[in-house]
């Protein structure tokens, strides 16, 4: 396991969990980050933060900090 | 209107909320929503098969779980308004999350339709007739661009208005539902499009460069494009101006009107064309889907200081003019982030500064330090707002924490009537601003420069020009005797007055009232201390970066260049002047400004604050400067 922001350009993995029970882990769930979800990282942004992922058929950018409480199963 | 109906629109950013209220009412009191950027509510009447409702704009929320305080004010309302209906409007193109928020309104109990929006551009075919059959409340599809499936959306209001029929309490799973009622089909064409320019325009090496070529692309629009139109104003102004003097005798009648009311409504209306330009760029960008991109490219950068990407192009937009920079922070949707922005963007310096720059430049600076000294005042605006933003970022703005989650849209074609409607609401904002505020400001400081009015100093001047001849002369006398008038006016007593507490950044008296009467506006410095230093008229419309060295301004510098203090000594060096311009490039000399932030904050307290630490900075720096110059050795 590990966490989405560390995840290479191009691959993707499935979401296990979020960590925490804050604002920010009920709004990551808003946004549809839900176990077994499938999560790319497209790219990241020139100066390395923050980080644009695709999920759930649309893009969504995310700064490591918020990225780091996604728990995702790395990718085989 | 007591039977109109109440119906609270719901939905994210970028889910073609904004479009769909504004197709649904056509006579739209408050067309324009920013999504998530305002506690207050946006309300517009609908009329539908003779029921009237009351359509209920709330922010862009993506949950019913309040983030910020504003969404917090927000979900109260939509807890309380027990009978209300409400419109959820979801984005088919990333369906499974949008039926979570569906699953929490229908919690909510109240009558619901969902109007279901980007049915095109999504990569599945979302079957309505299964959605609508599995959620038990009506499902409408609705083009948000061409407003078709509105009045379907209309009419299903109404019969809900009549049913009242509640939804059952939601047991579906998101996931497994949207799974259910679509198919996926093998074209993905807009999404592609989207990928292919994306990897060029958020390119790791070529992304900024773009952004950087984009945004000089559109400065050189705002100050070359608008500049025909600014002179039409400028010209249309003075040909009033002359009319209107030529149809009233001179006197106070005259110059009230021609002084005070026209040259204030003029100074104002003709930084319209310039505010019209950036907010149809900022319209365009963001409605097309850019801005999100700019932001995700800046983001780093303005996030060390406390701000995010959003907060890039309301900053940009004032190196133009601070106005429409602080309407165009609504796209900001975390409201201290917001303020904070707002508070910082009249430091970048706007156009409204160029000319003291550009007269005083060229008066005390060689030409190869020229661009030198222009470049250090502009930074020395950035350096200042990100040291604002930070600090005020960990006291009084600071934020839970500071976040970016933010969608990055399909690009699209930008709805003309979103973009219009935004370029209209600014336009208007700005105009009703200008009537009131500006104005009134214009017409005290035109009525402490014009009062008192001695007849003995005119008579004196009919006297001397009844034995002189000559045109050249008779000007003269006409400017000395302008002069003496507002040498003695309101508005010059209280100038000597306040003079001590700007002796120590090296204002003289004479700058002290020019720095006073350019607190409406600052460009008003320039005509001031042109009658000041006994030149007469001298028209602050005509400068720009190019006529740096042009000799229409090369009268008043030759003046500030010559002028004496009453022991002999010269009034002016460049450390004065340097003194003065850093004044100016800190200081909140700008009715049109406070009165933006006034409205965008909805506070008082705000605008008071923005002039009060600008104000003080700026006196602070002038003063370091002159008396750093003056240990320095370099006043001499």
């Amino acid at each position: 396991m590990t966490t989405l922001d560390r995840l290479k350009t191009g691959t993707s993995g499935a979401v296990v969990s979020i960590d925490g029970d804050d604002a920010i882990a009920r709004r990551l769930n808003d946004l549809g980050f839900w176990p077994g979800t499938h999560v790319e990282l497209v790219r990241k942004a020139p100066l390395g933060d923050p980080i644009e992922f695709s999920l759930r058929g649309y893009r969504l950018a995310l700064r490591k900090q918020e990225a780091r409480r996604v728990m995702i199963e790395a990718p085989t | 209107m007591t039977s109109a109906v109440t119906v609270a629109l719901v939905g994210r950013q970028n889910s073609g909320k904004t479009s769909v209220l504004m197709h649904l009412t056509d006579t739209a009191q408050h067309p324009v929503n920013f999504p998530g950027s305002s506690v207050e509510r946006v309300e517009a009447m609908a009329h539908v098969d003779g029921t009237t409702l009351r359509v209920v704009d709330l922010p862009g929320i993506g949950s019913l779980e309040p983030l910020s305080p504003d969404e917090h004010v927000t979900l109260s309302w939509l807890r309380e308004a027990h009978d209300a209906l409400v419109i959820v409007v979801a984005d088919a193109s990333k369906l499974s999350v949008e039926l979570g928020l569906v699953r929490s309104v229908m919690g909510l109990g109240r009558p619901m339709v969902v109007a279901l929006t980007k049915v095109d551009q999504a990569p599945a075919f979302v079957d309505r007739d299964a959605l609508q059959a599995e959620l038990g409340v009506p499902v409408v599809v609705v083009n948000a661009l061409a407003g078709t499936g509105i009045d379907v959306l209309g009419q299903a209001l109404v019969a809900l208005a009549r049913t009242r029929t509640k939804p059952a309490a939601p047991t579906f799973d998101p996931d497994a539902l949207a799974r259910r009622v679509t198919t996926t089909i093998p074209t993905k064409a807009r999404r592609s499009l989207t990928d292919r320019l994306d990897k060029v325009l958020l390119h790791r090496v070529l992304g900024l460069p773009i952004l950087a070529l984009l945004m000089v692309g559109i400065f050189e629009v705002l100050f070359v494009g608008a500049q025909p139109l600014m002179d039409l104003i400028d010209a249309g102004q003075h040909a009033l101006g002359a009319w209107v003097g030529d149809a009233i005798a001179p006197g106070a009648l005259q110059s009230f009107v021609v002084d005070g009311l026209i040259n204030g409504v003029g100074s104002v209306l003709v930084f319209i064309p310039q505010i019209f330009f950036l907010m149809l760029f900022v319209s365009l960008l963001e409605a097309s889907g850019y801005m999100a991109r700019a932001a995700f490219l800046l983001d780093r950068v303005l996030s060390r200081v406390g701000l995010s990407g959003r907060s890039f192009v309301p900053l940009v937009s004032s190196f133009a003019c601070a106005v429409p920079g602080i309407l165009a922070t609504r796209m900001i949707d975390d409201e201290r982030e917001r303020i904070a922005t707002i508070v910082v963007a009249p430091l970048m310096s706007c156009s409204a500064r160029l000319p003291v720059y550009v007269v005083l430049i060229g008066a005390f600076f060689p030409p190869a330090e020229a661009g030198l000294v222009l470049f250090a005042m502009y930074a020395l605006g950035i350096v200042v707002a990100a040291v604002t933003a930070f600090v005020l970022r960990r006291t009084r703005l600071r934020g839970q924490h500071s976040t970016l989650m933010m969608e990055l849209p399909t690009y699209q074609r930008p709805s003309l009537r979103v973009v219009w409607a935004q370029v209209g609401s600014a336009l208007k904002a700005f105009i009703v601003m200008a009537g009131t505020v500006i104005v009134s400001a214009a017409v005290v400081i035109w009525a402490l420069s014009y009062y008192p009015r001695p007849t003995e100093i005119h008579e004196r001047y009919e006297a001397a020009r009844a034995l002189t001849s000559g045109e050249a002369a008779l000007g003269e006398l006409d400017a000395a005797e302008r002069a003496e008038y507002l040498g003695q006016s309101a508005l010059s007593t209280i100038g000597k007055a306040i003079q001590p507490v700007f002796a120590p950044a090296g204002f003289d008296w004479r700058t002290t009232v020019g720095v006073l009467a350019s607190f409406p506006a600052r460009e008003l410095i320039i005509p001031t201390m042109g009658v000041l230093y006994s030149l007469g008229d001298v028209d602050p419309g005509s400068y720009d970066v190019a006529s740096l060295d042009a000799s229409d301004t090369g009268g008043l510098r030759a003046k500030l260049q010559e002028a004496k203090n009453e022991d002999g000594t010269a009034a002016w060096n460049p450390v004065i002047a340097l003194s003065v311009m850093v004044f100016f490039a800190l200081c909140s000399q700008c009715a049109a400004t406070l009165g933006a932030i006034r409205r965008e904050t909805r506070s008082r307290k705000w605008p008071a604050f923005v002039f009060i630490y600008m104000t003080v900075l700026a006196w602070v720096a002038a003063v370091a400067v002159y008396q750093g110059g003056r240990l320095l050795g370099l006043t001499a």
